[in-house]
């Protein structure tokens, strides 16, 4: 039994020494420096410093998540749902692949993109005023907070419908053909039937857009406009402008103390699951 | 028979090998901060000047990133390699911003090597001797200078304004016509701040100059304050590019840009003849860059050479001045004599070298940089 249970520590130890280098051994260097001076004593100036100057950032990073998770979770869970519900099978079959591409696309590219489509004098205006929609006075720029969330959601888009659009394959087909012998609507199928079933996964997919979002510096620096900004673009300047890790590094942390409360959610979830299947 | 086929193989690819170290036995190590036109500047029209006139000598050229995160990242990777006691470090050359130049200098990271190339008497600007109230003489030879200065459409605005207080009055007569990045996205939108507080704050000459008065940042709350208000009545661009984007586009007539990237972009096509630059009073920055060579480089004599050959009067005048548009780092007289007239006209054309001299600052010494910076997020951004 003994040797078994070494065998298997030898098993995980190249995975758990990669953990250990690449990311425990930096968040707790990250987390020291945080609440440190170069001298060693412990402070709270550094944080005081981060709420001081960046609290409106902070605020506008939560707002920008949470919106982009609201639009995020309706989105995905209607296109899924046309997908696996709707008569139509060429329409399915378009949306699967369509919805699909912004996956292979990287955020920088996708940045990049949406900054000369969303401009005032982009492509999506031009597109509106050539078709005779607007006239030139009457368009506005995306640049800003509404560019920031429409370039997340296009980009996020794939990923989280990808995760719900699978989970709702992976149900019994017979539920959902039970309930429409039974004489329920497609969309009744959708609310009460399937999305009680698939609400870990959603939940899932959320929070996993939800760090991602948190992480990203291009969007809010190729398309966000001065102030206020997000936090990575914040953590950037401290470290850029004035080389103080210690600042980047407080805010690094109420970062990490919102995606913690998640990533709680995520690893209880995914410990259920397991637990349920043995 | 298979036998002896392998052994050919085998033997015709160490030969090749081989033969490949041979032509390569040095390399010498470039490292470039700044944006991508500057590396490209380095790896493409530089390196292979030095590797024709330089048989066996390979020009290995790294870029690290835009701004003065990029000379950080040379600093960083130098004192590493001090600290970890390397009898040679992997660094031949590099090319740092002014104020981490100082610094460099300061931490004993680099070599005096100015007195020691015959380009070195060429130079006639302060800043090759004072990099922001650090004194750098002998350790740095300017490769180029750059400059901030005010675009404008001419199709819209035929009387561009000629210092900060008629700019203040055109946007209010003007709302959301003036852009600028701020001062996370780019530091033409830095540029523009500490020109703003050049002229409603603490004059150039004091702020670019030791000694630092930690009192001085206290009286700049009004300055603040009025930038404020004028943020009310602009547009916010998103970067330096985004700056010569929107112009481009006619969403905003006039902003804050870098004078090269604006008539490279000008070259390419990207944003139409109609747009003009001013230099306003009482001034904005503008920054060199430096060749410098690490106390401990691998190759010292090549990397002297290397600079030699990039900081002569040819190189200068073909490379920096007609080539990427820059002000030219050694003396302009030196450089004048090797370009055609039409090329040195349209250097000189919108912004005349009387202007250059007059309003063309330095960049604040480091801590004042930092008040400047820190008194925007604090009293104007928040």
């Amino acid at each position: 039994m003994r040797r078994t249970t070494s065998h298997f520590l030898w098993l995980i130890a190249p995975a758990a020494l990669m953990v250990g280098i690449f990311f425990l051994y930096p968040l707790c260097f990250s987390l020291y420096s945080a609440v440190t001076l170069d001298s060693g004593e412990l402070t709270l100036a550094h944080l005081n410093k981060a709420f001081e100057l960046y609290s409106k950032d902070i605020i506008f990073t939560i707002l920008i998540v949470l919106i982009c998770v609201a639009i995020l979770a309706v989105l995905s869970i209607t296109i899924a749902g046309i997908i696996t519900l709707s008569p139509f099978r060429t329409l399915s079959k378009t949306l699967g692949f369509l919805y699909r591409l912004p996956l292979f696309i990287p955020f920088i590219v996708t940045a990049q993109m949406m900054r000369t489509f969303l401009a005032k004098n982009g492509l999506m205006n031009n597109t509106f005023i050539a078709s005779g929609l607007l006239t030139p006075m009457e368009t506005v720029s995306f640049l800003g907070w509404s560019g920031i969330i429409i370039t997340f959601v296009w980009k996020q888009l794939a990923f989280s419908t990808l995760l719900i659009a699978g989970a709702m394959a992976a149900l019994d087909d017979s539920q959902i053909r039970a309930a429409r012998n039974l004489g329920a609507s497609r969309w009744r199928i959708l609310l009460q039937i399937i999305l009680p079933q698939i609400a870990p996964t959603i939940g899932v997919a959320m929070v996993l857009s939800t760090v991602t979002i948190m992480s990203v510096l291009s969007v809010p620096l190729m398309i966000g406009t001065g102030t206020p900004t997000m936090m990575t673009a914040d953590m950037a300047f401290r470290i850029n402008s004035y080389g103080d890790y210690h600042v980047a590094n407080a805010l690094g942390l109420v970062s990490y103390s919102i995606c913690a409360v998640l990533a709680w959610f995520y690893l209880r979830q995914n410990l259920k699951e397991k637990g349920a299947q043995s | 028979m298979f036998a002896n086929t392998k052994m050919a193989v085998v033997a015709t690819l160490s030969l090749t090998q081989l033969a490949v170290f041979a032509h390569a036995e040095t390399t010498l190590n470039v490292v470039s901060a700044g944006s991508q036109n500057m590396v490209d500047y380095v790896k493409t029209y530089l390196a292979p000047k030095f590797e024709a006139a330089h048989p066996g000598v390979k020009v290995n050229v790294v870029g690290t990133g835009p701004g003065d995160a990029g000379s950080h990242k040379i600093m960083e990777k130098l004192s590493a390699q001090k600290d970890s006691g390397l009898n040679t470090w992997d660094i031949d050359v590099a090319v740092v911003h002014q104020q981490i130049g100082g610094e460099l200098v300061k931490n004993g990271l680099l070599a005096t090597y100015r007195q020691d190339i015959n380009t070195g008497k060429m130079v006639t600007r302060d800043s090759a001797v004072n990099a922001l109230g650090i004194n750098v003489d002998g350790y740095v030879m300017p490769m180029f200078h750059s400059q901030t200065a005010i675009a404008y459409n001419s199709d819209f605005v035929s009387n561009p304004p000629k210092s900060y207080d008629e700019l203040v009055t055109w946007t209010e007569k003007n709302p959301k016509a003036f852009g600028y990045n701020g001062i996370k996205n780019g530091m033409s939108g830095v540029s523009f701040v500490t020109g703003w507080i050049y002229a409603y704050g603490t004059d150039a000459e004091t702020l670019s100059a030791m000694p630092y008065d930690q009192n001085l940042a206290a009286s700049w709350d009004k300055a603040f304050a009025q930038l404020k208000e004028f943020n009310k009545n602009i547009t916010f661009t998103p970067g330096n590019a985004g700056t010569l984007d929107m112009l481009n586009r006619g969403e905003i007539f006039m902003g804050p840009v870098w004078v090269d990237m604006f008539y490279s972009w000008k070259e390419q096509g990207k944003i139409p003849p109609s747009i003009k630059l001013s230099l306003i009073a009482p001034g904005m920055p503008g920054q060199p860059m430096y060749y410098v060579t690490p106390t401990k480089a691998e190759h010292p004599e090549l990397a002297r050479e290397f600079i030699e050959l990039a900081t002569s009067p040819e190189i200068q005048a073909e490379g920096i001045v007609k080539q990427f548009n820059w002000y030219p780092g050694i003396d302009a007289n030196h450089v004048q004599g090797k370009l055609d007239q039409a090329t040195w006209n349209k250097l000189f054309a919108e912004i005349t070298p009387e202007d250059l001299s007059q309003y063309g600052k330095s960049f604040p010494i480091g801590p004042y940089f930092d008040d400047i910076k820190e008194g925007y997020e604090r009293k104007v951004s928040n």
